[in-house]
Protein backbone atom coordinates (compact mmCIF):
# COMPACT_ATOMS: atom_id res chain seq x y z
CA UNK A 1 0.00 0.00 0.00
CA UNK A 2 1.32 3.43 -0.96
CA UNK A 3 0.82 6.75 0.82
CA UNK A 4 -1.70 9.15 -0.69
CA UNK A 5 -0.96 12.78 -1.56
CA UNK A 6 -2.86 14.11 1.54
CA UNK A 7 -0.85 11.72 3.74
CA UNK A 8 2.39 13.02 2.24
CA UNK A 9 1.14 16.55 2.91
CA UNK A 10 0.40 15.50 6.49
CA UNK A 11 4.00 14.27 6.82
CA UNK A 12 5.26 17.70 5.71
CA UNK A 13 3.05 19.31 8.36
CA UNK A 14 4.34 16.76 10.89
CA UNK A 15 7.98 17.68 10.21
CA UNK A 16 7.10 21.40 10.47
CA UNK A 17 5.42 20.73 13.82
CA UNK A 18 8.65 19.08 14.95
CA UNK A 19 10.75 22.15 14.21
CA UNK A 20 11.94 21.30 10.71
CA UNK A 21 11.11 24.50 8.84
CA UNK A 22 13.26 23.95 5.78
CA UNK A 23 11.96 22.29 2.66
CA UNK A 24 15.24 20.52 1.80
CA UNK A 25 15.29 18.67 5.11
CA UNK A 26 11.53 18.22 5.19
CA UNK A 27 11.42 16.46 1.82
CA UNK A 28 14.18 14.02 2.79
CA UNK A 29 12.55 13.21 6.12
CA UNK A 30 9.11 12.89 4.52
CA UNK A 31 10.44 10.35 2.02
CA UNK A 32 12.13 8.44 4.85
CA UNK A 33 8.96 8.36 6.97
CA UNK A 34 6.82 7.45 3.95
CA UNK A 35 9.08 4.52 3.04
CA UNK A 36 9.15 3.34 6.62
CA UNK A 37 5.35 3.55 6.96
CA UNK A 38 4.86 1.65 3.71
CA UNK A 39 7.22 -1.09 4.96
CA UNK A 40 5.26 -1.23 8.22
CA UNK A 41 2.05 -1.71 6.27
CA UNK A 42 3.57 -4.60 4.33
CA UNK A 43 4.28 -6.35 7.62
CA UNK A 44 1.11 -5.26 9.38
CA UNK A 45 -1.62 -3.93 7.03
CA UNK A 46 -4.00 -3.25 9.93
CA UNK A 47 -1.78 -0.51 11.35
CA UNK A 48 -3.27 2.97 11.00
CA UNK A 49 -1.27 5.80 9.36
CA UNK A 50 -0.86 7.62 12.69
CA UNK A 51 0.25 4.49 14.54
CA UNK A 52 2.84 3.66 11.89
CA UNK A 53 4.05 7.27 11.89
CA UNK A 54 4.43 7.27 15.68
CA UNK A 55 6.47 4.07 15.60
CA UNK A 56 8.78 5.49 12.95
CA UNK A 57 9.17 8.88 14.61
CA UNK A 58 10.21 7.19 17.86
CA UNK A 59 13.11 5.61 15.98
CA UNK A 60 14.62 9.09 15.66
CA UNK A 61 15.10 9.01 19.43
CA UNK A 62 14.11 11.30 22.26
CA UNK A 63 15.33 14.41 20.47
CA UNK A 64 13.22 13.74 17.39
CA UNK A 65 14.56 15.43 14.27
CA UNK A 66 16.72 17.87 16.25
CA UNK A 67 19.94 15.95 15.82
CA UNK A 68 19.49 15.75 12.06
CA UNK A 69 18.63 19.48 11.91
CA UNK A 70 21.53 20.62 14.08
CA UNK A 71 24.12 18.57 12.23
CA UNK A 72 22.78 19.74 8.86
CA UNK A 73 22.98 23.35 10.05
CA UNK A 74 26.55 22.79 11.18
CA UNK A 75 27.54 21.31 7.82
CA UNK A 76 25.93 24.16 5.85
CA UNK A 77 27.40 26.84 8.13
CA UNK A 78 30.82 25.34 7.50
CA UNK A 79 30.10 25.45 3.78
CA UNK A 80 29.04 29.10 4.09
CA UNK A 81 32.17 30.02 6.05
CA UNK A 82 34.20 28.30 3.33
CA UNK A 83 32.46 30.46 0.72
CA UNK A 84 33.26 33.64 2.65
CA UNK A 85 36.86 32.54 3.02
CA UNK A 86 37.14 31.83 -0.72
CA UNK A 87 35.89 35.35 -1.50
CA UNK A 88 38.29 36.91 1.02
CA UNK A 89 41.18 35.03 -0.56
CA UNK A 90 40.04 36.45 -3.89
CA UNK A 91 40.76 39.96 -2.59
CA UNK A 92 44.35 38.94 -1.86
CA UNK A 93 44.97 37.34 -5.23
CA UNK A 94 45.71 38.94 -8.60
CA UNK A 95 44.06 41.23 -9.79
CA UNK A 96 41.93 42.21 -6.76
CA UNK A 97 44.94 42.64 -4.47
CA UNK A 98 45.66 45.89 -6.33
CA UNK A 99 42.27 47.17 -5.14
CA UNK A 100 42.93 46.00 -1.56
CA UNK A 101 46.32 47.71 -1.44
CA UNK A 102 44.99 50.90 -3.07
CA UNK A 103 42.11 51.13 -0.59
CA UNK A 104 44.50 50.59 2.33
CA UNK A 105 46.88 53.30 1.09
CA UNK A 106 44.06 55.79 0.40
CA UNK A 107 42.61 55.27 3.88
CA UNK A 108 46.09 55.44 5.40
CA UNK A 109 46.79 58.78 3.63
CA UNK A 110 43.47 60.27 4.79
CA UNK A 111 43.93 59.15 8.39
CA UNK A 112 47.54 60.31 8.39
CA UNK A 113 46.97 63.77 6.94
CA UNK A 114 43.65 64.81 8.47
CA UNK A 115 43.42 66.27 11.96
CA UNK A 116 40.00 64.66 12.28
CA UNK A 117 41.29 61.14 11.61
CA UNK A 118 39.52 59.74 14.71
CA UNK A 119 36.17 61.12 13.61
CA UNK A 120 36.68 60.05 9.99
CA UNK A 121 37.38 56.52 11.16
CA UNK A 122 34.35 56.49 13.45
CA UNK A 123 32.17 57.93 10.67
CA UNK A 124 33.25 55.30 8.16
CA UNK A 125 32.69 52.58 10.68
CA UNK A 126 29.24 53.89 11.60
CA UNK A 127 28.23 53.93 7.92
CA UNK A 128 29.30 50.28 7.68
CA UNK A 129 27.34 49.39 10.81
CA UNK A 130 24.18 51.18 9.70
CA UNK A 131 24.41 49.44 6.31
CA UNK A 132 24.84 46.04 8.00
CA UNK A 133 21.93 46.51 10.38
CA UNK A 134 19.73 47.78 7.56
CA UNK A 135 20.47 44.58 5.60
CA UNK A 136 19.82 42.38 8.63
CA UNK A 137 16.52 44.17 9.32
CA UNK A 138 15.46 43.93 5.66
CA UNK A 139 16.13 40.21 5.57
CA UNK A 140 14.23 39.61 8.76
CA UNK A 141 11.22 41.28 7.16
CA UNK A 142 11.67 39.14 4.05
CA UNK A 143 11.75 35.99 6.19
CA UNK A 144 8.56 36.99 8.02
CA UNK A 145 6.84 37.58 4.70
CA UNK A 146 7.97 34.18 3.43
CA UNK A 147 6.61 32.53 6.56
CA UNK A 148 3.26 34.28 6.12
CA UNK A 149 2.94 33.26 2.47
CA UNK A 150 4.15 29.72 3.36
CA UNK A 151 6.81 29.93 0.69
CA UNK A 152 9.40 27.16 0.76
CA UNK A 153 12.41 27.96 2.90
CA UNK A 154 15.81 26.42 2.15
CA UNK A 155 18.28 26.01 4.96
CA UNK A 156 21.28 27.29 3.01
CA UNK A 157 19.30 30.30 1.83
CA UNK A 158 18.46 31.09 5.43
CA UNK A 159 22.11 30.79 6.46
CA UNK A 160 23.11 33.16 3.63
CA UNK A 161 20.41 35.64 4.64
CA UNK A 162 21.32 35.38 8.30
CA UNK A 163 24.95 35.89 7.32
CA UNK A 164 26.14 32.70 8.96
CA UNK A 165 27.48 33.29 12.38
CA UNK A 166 29.67 36.12 11.18
CA UNK A 167 27.14 38.96 11.51
CA UNK A 168 27.72 39.23 15.27
CA UNK A 169 31.32 40.35 14.86
CA UNK A 170 30.27 43.58 13.12
CA UNK A 171 29.95 45.39 16.42
CA UNK A 172 33.17 44.02 17.89
CA UNK A 173 35.73 46.38 16.28
CA UNK A 174 33.48 49.31 17.19
CA UNK A 175 33.58 48.32 20.84
CA UNK A 176 37.34 47.93 20.77
CA UNK A 177 37.77 51.32 19.12
CA UNK A 178 35.38 52.86 21.62
CA UNK A 179 37.74 51.77 24.38
CA UNK A 180 40.68 53.34 22.57
CA UNK A 181 38.96 56.60 21.58
CA UNK A 182 40.37 58.46 24.60
CA UNK A 183 43.86 57.81 23.37
CA UNK A 184 43.25 58.78 19.75
CA UNK A 185 46.03 61.36 19.74
CA UNK A 186 48.67 58.76 20.61
CA UNK A 187 46.96 56.27 18.42
CA UNK A 188 46.86 58.30 15.21
CA UNK A 189 50.32 59.76 15.83
CA UNK A 190 51.96 56.40 15.24
CA UNK A 191 52.45 55.59 11.52
CA UNK A 192 52.50 51.82 12.06
CA UNK A 193 49.29 51.90 14.07
CA UNK A 194 47.56 53.96 11.39
CA UNK A 195 48.79 51.64 8.65
CA UNK A 196 47.64 48.59 10.63
CA UNK A 197 44.30 50.21 11.36
CA UNK A 198 43.84 51.12 7.68
CA UNK A 199 44.59 47.58 6.58
CA UNK A 200 42.30 46.09 9.24
CA UNK A 201 39.50 48.49 8.27
CA UNK A 202 39.81 47.61 4.58
CA UNK A 203 39.72 43.87 5.36
CA UNK A 204 36.67 44.49 7.52
CA UNK A 205 35.01 46.51 4.78
CA UNK A 206 35.73 43.69 2.29
CA UNK A 207 34.25 41.14 4.74
CA UNK A 208 31.05 43.15 5.17
CA UNK A 209 30.83 43.63 1.41
CA UNK A 210 31.22 39.86 0.81
CA UNK A 211 28.68 38.90 3.49
CA UNK A 212 26.04 41.50 2.67
CA UNK A 213 26.49 42.03 -1.06
CA UNK A 214 28.52 39.49 -3.03
CA UNK A 215 27.19 36.23 -1.54
CA UNK A 216 23.48 37.28 -1.30
CA UNK A 217 23.65 38.38 -4.96
CA UNK A 218 24.70 34.84 -5.90
CA UNK A 219 22.14 33.07 -3.66
CA UNK A 220 20.34 31.46 -6.59
CA UNK A 221 23.62 30.10 -7.98
CA UNK A 222 24.64 28.64 -4.61
CA UNK A 223 21.21 27.10 -4.01
CA UNK A 224 21.30 25.44 -7.42
CA UNK A 225 24.74 24.01 -6.62
CA UNK A 226 23.65 22.82 -3.17
CA UNK A 227 20.22 21.40 -3.94
CA UNK A 228 19.41 19.46 -7.12
CA UNK A 229 15.74 19.64 -6.04
CA UNK A 230 15.86 23.45 -6.10
CA UNK A 231 15.95 23.38 -9.90
CA UNK A 232 12.95 21.00 -9.99
CA UNK A 233 10.98 23.22 -7.64
CA UNK A 234 11.71 26.32 -9.69
CA UNK A 235 10.57 24.73 -12.98
CA UNK B 1 12.67 -0.69 26.88
CA UNK B 2 13.27 0.42 23.33
CA UNK B 3 12.82 4.07 24.33
CA UNK B 4 15.41 3.70 27.07
CA UNK B 5 17.80 2.03 24.65
CA UNK B 6 17.35 4.87 22.17
CA UNK B 7 18.02 7.38 24.94
CA UNK B 8 21.24 5.63 25.93
CA UNK B 9 22.15 5.39 22.28
CA UNK B 10 21.78 9.15 21.82
CA UNK B 11 23.47 9.95 25.11
CA UNK B 12 26.65 8.18 24.15
CA UNK B 13 26.38 9.41 20.60
CA UNK B 14 26.09 5.97 19.08
CA UNK B 15 24.97 5.29 15.56
CA UNK B 16 23.77 1.75 15.86
CA UNK B 17 21.22 -0.19 17.83
CA UNK B 18 22.20 -3.83 18.10
CA UNK B 19 19.31 -6.26 18.22
CA UNK B 20 19.91 -7.66 21.69
CA UNK B 21 20.02 -5.56 24.82
CA UNK B 22 23.06 -7.53 25.97
CA UNK B 23 25.00 -6.28 22.97
CA UNK B 24 24.34 -2.63 23.71
CA UNK B 25 27.88 -1.92 24.83
CA UNK B 26 29.21 -3.30 21.53
CA UNK B 27 27.53 -0.55 19.54
CA UNK B 28 30.37 1.84 20.45
CA UNK B 29 32.74 -0.34 18.47
CA UNK B 30 30.77 0.31 15.30
CA UNK B 31 30.53 4.07 15.76
CA UNK B 32 33.70 4.98 13.88
CA UNK B 33 32.82 2.73 10.96
CA UNK B 34 29.48 4.29 9.96
CA UNK B 35 30.94 6.37 7.12
CA UNK B 36 32.92 3.44 5.76
CA UNK B 37 29.83 1.22 5.85
CA UNK B 38 27.82 3.84 3.93
CA UNK B 39 30.61 4.25 1.37
CA UNK B 40 30.99 0.49 0.92
CA UNK B 41 27.24 0.08 0.36
CA UNK B 42 27.22 2.88 -2.21
CA UNK B 43 30.23 1.40 -3.96
CA UNK B 44 28.34 -1.86 -4.35
CA UNK B 45 24.90 -0.48 -5.14
CA UNK B 46 25.62 2.66 -7.14
CA UNK B 47 23.04 5.04 -5.72
CA UNK B 48 20.87 4.64 -2.63
CA UNK B 49 18.49 6.73 -0.53
CA UNK B 50 18.59 7.03 3.25
CA UNK B 51 15.88 4.55 4.14
CA UNK B 52 17.29 2.03 1.66
CA UNK B 53 20.69 2.20 3.43
CA UNK B 54 19.14 1.44 6.84
CA UNK B 55 17.22 -1.51 5.37
CA UNK B 56 20.24 -2.85 3.51
CA UNK B 57 22.41 -2.86 6.66
CA UNK B 58 19.59 -4.60 8.52
CA UNK B 59 19.28 -7.23 5.78
CA UNK B 60 23.03 -7.88 5.39
CA UNK B 61 23.56 -8.27 9.12
CA UNK B 62 20.35 -10.30 9.46
CA UNK B 63 18.90 -7.65 11.78
CA UNK B 64 21.97 -7.69 14.01
CA UNK B 65 22.63 -3.98 13.39
CA UNK B 66 20.22 -1.12 12.83
CA UNK B 67 21.64 2.24 11.79
CA UNK B 68 19.76 4.88 13.76
CA UNK B 69 18.07 7.57 11.67
CA UNK B 70 19.49 10.29 13.89
CA UNK B 71 23.01 9.22 12.92
CA UNK B 72 22.55 8.22 9.29
CA UNK B 73 21.41 11.56 7.86
CA UNK B 74 24.08 13.66 9.60
CA UNK B 75 26.69 11.20 8.29
CA UNK B 76 25.29 11.41 4.75
CA UNK B 77 25.16 15.21 4.86
CA UNK B 78 28.72 15.40 6.14
CA UNK B 79 30.03 13.07 3.45
CA UNK B 80 28.16 15.14 0.86
CA UNK B 81 29.76 18.35 2.16
CA UNK B 82 33.19 16.72 2.06
CA UNK B 83 32.70 15.98 -1.63
CA UNK B 84 32.67 12.21 -1.07
CA UNK B 85 29.00 11.88 -2.00
CA UNK B 86 26.91 13.51 -4.67
CA UNK B 87 23.11 13.76 -4.65
CA UNK B 88 20.44 13.11 -7.22
CA UNK B 89 16.74 13.83 -6.93
CA UNK B 90 13.95 11.75 -8.41
CA UNK B 91 10.23 12.10 -8.09
CA UNK B 92 8.85 8.79 -6.81
CA UNK B 93 5.22 8.16 -5.71
CA UNK B 94 4.20 11.82 -5.38
CA UNK B 95 7.28 12.70 -3.31
CA UNK B 96 10.90 13.65 -3.83
CA UNK B 97 13.56 11.03 -3.26
CA UNK B 98 17.15 12.01 -2.59
CA UNK B 99 19.69 9.48 -3.82
CA UNK B 100 23.30 9.48 -2.68
CA UNK B 101 26.15 8.21 -4.83
CA UNK B 102 29.93 8.26 -4.61
CA UNK B 103 31.82 10.97 -6.42
CA UNK B 104 35.05 10.16 -8.21
CA UNK B 105 37.01 11.31 -5.16
CA UNK B 106 34.61 9.33 -2.98
CA UNK B 107 35.29 6.12 -4.89
CA UNK B 108 39.04 6.55 -4.35
CA UNK B 109 38.48 7.40 -0.68
CA UNK B 110 36.35 4.26 -0.24
CA UNK B 111 39.30 2.09 -1.27
CA UNK B 112 41.52 3.83 1.32
CA UNK B 113 38.95 3.63 4.10
CA UNK B 114 38.21 -0.03 3.45
CA UNK B 115 41.92 -0.84 3.51
CA UNK B 116 42.19 1.10 6.78
CA UNK B 117 39.25 -0.81 8.26
CA UNK B 118 40.68 -4.16 7.16
CA UNK B 119 44.01 -3.25 8.78
CA UNK B 120 42.18 -2.33 11.94
CA UNK B 121 40.29 -5.65 11.94
CA UNK B 122 43.56 -7.57 11.40
CA UNK B 123 45.29 -5.71 14.22
CA UNK B 124 42.38 -6.27 16.57
CA UNK B 125 42.26 -9.92 15.62
CA UNK B 126 45.93 -10.36 16.42
CA UNK B 127 45.43 -8.63 19.75
CA UNK B 128 42.28 -10.45 20.74
CA UNK B 129 43.29 -13.82 19.38
CA UNK B 130 47.11 -13.90 19.31
CA UNK B 131 48.84 -16.90 17.79
CA UNK B 132 51.60 -17.53 20.24
CA UNK B 133 54.80 -19.02 18.86
CA UNK B 134 57.28 -20.87 20.98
Amino acid sequence: MKLTAPQIEHLFTFTRQHYVEWYDLQSELVDHLANAIETQWQENPKLSFDEALNIEFKKFGVFGFMDVVEKRQAVLRKKYNGLVWEHIKGFFGIPKIVLTITMTLVLFSILKVSIYSGWIFMGLYLILMVFSFYKIFKNRKKKQLKAQTKEKIWLFEEIINQYGSIAGIIVLPFNIFNQLIDQTDNFFGNVYWVLGLSFFSVVFFILVFIIFKIIPAKTEEYLLATYPEYKLEKL
Amino acid sequence: MYKILMYICFSIGDCFVPRNDKKMKNSQLYKGSLNTIIMKLLEENGKMYGYEITQKVKAITAGELNITEGALYPALHKLEAEGILDVEIEKVDNRMRKYYKLTEAGTKETVNRLAELEDFIRTMQSLVNPKLEF
